[in-house]
């Protein structure tokens, strides 16, 4: 095959591609308004809803998933091996501070995560990464420290906080399970040639890391559109008042707080607004169960696990963080407050 | 040598985003969904689709056939899928694409606020402890003229900044909307401050459960990132024909504060002079006002 015939074969491809796309783009209003008379009001403002998470959401998955092509191509076992401490307590300490000091949303952390943990890195430790990566860095410190009148308590407690519960709930992942919980096999050994720590050239494994981020993306991005419709479809649908008239008192109105930043699925970086805007109906403490408990799970990244790690590590992660959060946030009311 | 059927999709895919993205800019429709400061962030995301683009395009003929895994591939992707889940994975996938070209993005209005939480003091069903609660969050606040303008602002330097809180403190309030939502929140925290003030307003009318008919809430979308943390702010206004504006209806207003009581909390409230049912504005969205860190 002559290298000529095939660049222009490849040439001609994404050209034929690109029509593709123009046809797409030119005919999708005109099939969508074919349609139209079935869609009501109300689905008109869910898709508003869903189209802006995802557009919001999208340039940070494209980070995610370039960095954990990057750790793929470039960042061997070896290296993992050294890095993470050898002692269980160190490795877990190390692993809460890595993420809080990068910079991740909820939706970009997940793909790093499990490319670290087939690399080798313990589960306990990704699970550190996964919980304070979205929940502390500078962006969400920021917005905290504006939402709440400028005023440097909720900030601080958020991330005070929010460490500490990460600490518990990543000792209690690692007396839980010992193994790496990865859905599907290890590694493919078929295909060793093609990771880090062979000697090939950097052009070819930045080709490799970009190849790979696609299919993280394709991989990733069916999940985030699927928890984004379902966040948006319960923002339109369910008043959110629906929620407080049942009850009263420091529990019920902390279960409705994380209830809430569970099924909104907000990004971490603005969820603080939208916790201080319910400061005039709940206590604050009720809030700061809100704030914690959003950037480490909610439904948009239970969906993205899921879809990673075992059912039954995810159901157990899910209950550890809504309990630990839960617990702390009722033992900090009624010992300092 | 074999085409990819599999890859030619997805290299249709990531150009069909790279041209959404940049759709989205080019028409402006961009700031139907997020806040407009954090447009960099999206622009990147359609050059880094062009870029997969490019990549995706060397993968559409594998040259080796029997070793169809190219360069990074470490066999946990699509090839154990059944054919099935392929399908479904992929419909996932052009959902946005379809939903994104094919719907005009809409403003949200009233039926989405009435599931965003209230506005007015709630008070039936409300605990002493909640209440207490309440008032402490009133009263907790500072007033506003003490309070350092929030850094990283719509684009108002500090000096302007301070200049727009003076007009504040004029006999007539003039509601633009790069300070819609401070002065709301300042009017709001101190109402006896404001006490017989002449006041100037745009928004879509809003009736929420509880208020008089002679009552709605003039009110505006509040955006801090996307259109999904949107919140309402506005205030409660009093019109005789109130009744003849329905929800959404986009109005302006000239009219007195006055505050009242509403469950034992003192709320201003915007006796109506003047209304005048105007369309759409451009720039239906409020946008928080942050001051520069630089």
């Amino acid at each position: 095959m002559s290298r000529w015939l095939y660049s222009s074969l490849v040439n001609t491809t994404g050209v034929l591609a690109l029509i593709v796309v123009v046809y797409f783009v030119t005919y999708t209003p005109w099939l969508m308004n074919s349609v139209s008379f079935l869609l009501s009001d109300s689905f008109i403002q869910l898709n508003t809803i869903f189209l802006s998470i995802l557009i919001e959401a999208v340039p940070f998955v494209l980070i995610g998933v370039l960095t954990a092509g990057f750790i793929q191509m470039y960042i061997t076992e070896e290296h993992i091996r050294r890095w993470i401490p050898k002692n269980k307590y160190k490795a877990i300490i190390m692993s809460c501070l890595v993420g809080a000091v990068f910079p991740a949303c909820e939706c970009g952390i997940v793909p790093i995560v499990r490319r670290l943990v087939k690399k080798g890195v313990p589960l306990y430790a990704g699970v550190g990464i996964l919980l304070t990566g979205p929940l502390i860095n500078p962006m969400v410190i920021l917005s905290t420290y504006m939402a709440f009148g400028n005023h440097v308590t909720m900030a601080g407690l958020r991330v005070g906080g929010g460490f500490t519960a990460a600490l518990l709930i990543t000792l209690s992942i690692s007396t839980l399970f010992k193994s790496n919980q990865l859905k599907g096999p290890l590694a493919d050994p078929v295909h060793k040639e093609a990771q880090a720590g062979t000697n090939r050239s950097f052009s070819y494994k930045a080709r490799g890391m970009m190849q790979h981020s696609i299919d993280e993306f394709f991989d990733m991005g069916k999940y985030l559109i699927i928890g984004a419709f379902i966040a948006a479809s319960f923002q339109t649908y369910i008043p959110v008042k629906s929620l407080y008239l049942f009850g009263d008192g420091l529990m019920y109105s902390t279960s409705v707080m994380m209830g809430l930043a569970y099924f909104l699925s907000l990004c971490s970086e603005a969820d603080a607004f939208i916790g201080a805007s319910f400061s005039n109906l709940f206590p604050s403490v009720s809030i700061l169960a809100f704030l914690i408990y959003g950037p480490m799970i909610d439904l948009k990244n239970t969906i993205m696990l899921l879809s990673v790690f075992k059912i039954k590590f995810v159901t157990v992660l899910l209950l550890l963080i809504t309990a630990i959060v839960f617990g702390s946030i009722i033992v900090t009311q009624s010992l300092f407050l | 040598m074999k085409f990819q059927l599999t890859q030619f999709l997805k290299l249709i895919l990531l150009g069909a985003f790279s041209s959404f993205f940049f759709k989205l800019h080019l028409t402006g429709e961009i700031a139907k969904f997020i806040n407009p400061k954090y447009i960099l962030m999206s622009q990147l995301a359609g050059f880094l689709f062009i870029l997969l683009f490019i990549i995706q395009l060397g993968r559409v003929w594998e040259i080796n056939a029997q070793h169809h895994c190219s360069a990074g591939c470490n066999g946990d992707h699509d090839h154990s899928h059944s054919r099935f889940k392929k399908v479904f994975g992929y419909s996932v996938i052009i959902l946005p694409l379809l939903t994104g070209y094919g719907i005009e993005p809409a403003t949200l209005n009233s039926s989405i606020a009435g599931n965003k939480g209230l506005l007015l003091p709630q008070n039936e069903g409300m605990s002493q402890a909640r209440q207490d609660a309440f008032n402490e969050v009133v009263s907790d606040r500072e007033p506003l003229d003490e309070n350092e303008p929030i850094p990283n602002n719509n684009y108002l330097s500090d000096s302007e900044y301070d200049r727009k809180m003076e007009l504040l403190k004029e006999e007539q309030i003039e509601m633009s909307e790069d300070v819609f939502a401070v002065y709301i929140e300042e009017i709001q925290t101190n109402p006896q401050m404001y006490n017989g003030k002449k006041i100037k307003i745009k928004g879509f009318v809003y009736k929420e459960n509880g208020l008089n008919s002679n009552q709605f809430i003039i009110s505006r979308f509040l955006i801090n990132h996307c259109v999904a943390d949107a919140r309402v702010v506005g205030m409660v206004s009093e019109y005789k024909d109130a009744a003849l504006y329905t929800q959404d209806t986009w109005v302006e207003l000239q009219g007195t504060i006055r505050t009242e009581e509403y469950n034992g909390v003192e709320i201003p409230v915007i006796q109506v002079e003047e209304v005048e049912t105007i369309s759409e504005p451009d720039d239906p969205y409020i946008f928080p006002i942050l001051v520069k860190i630089v």
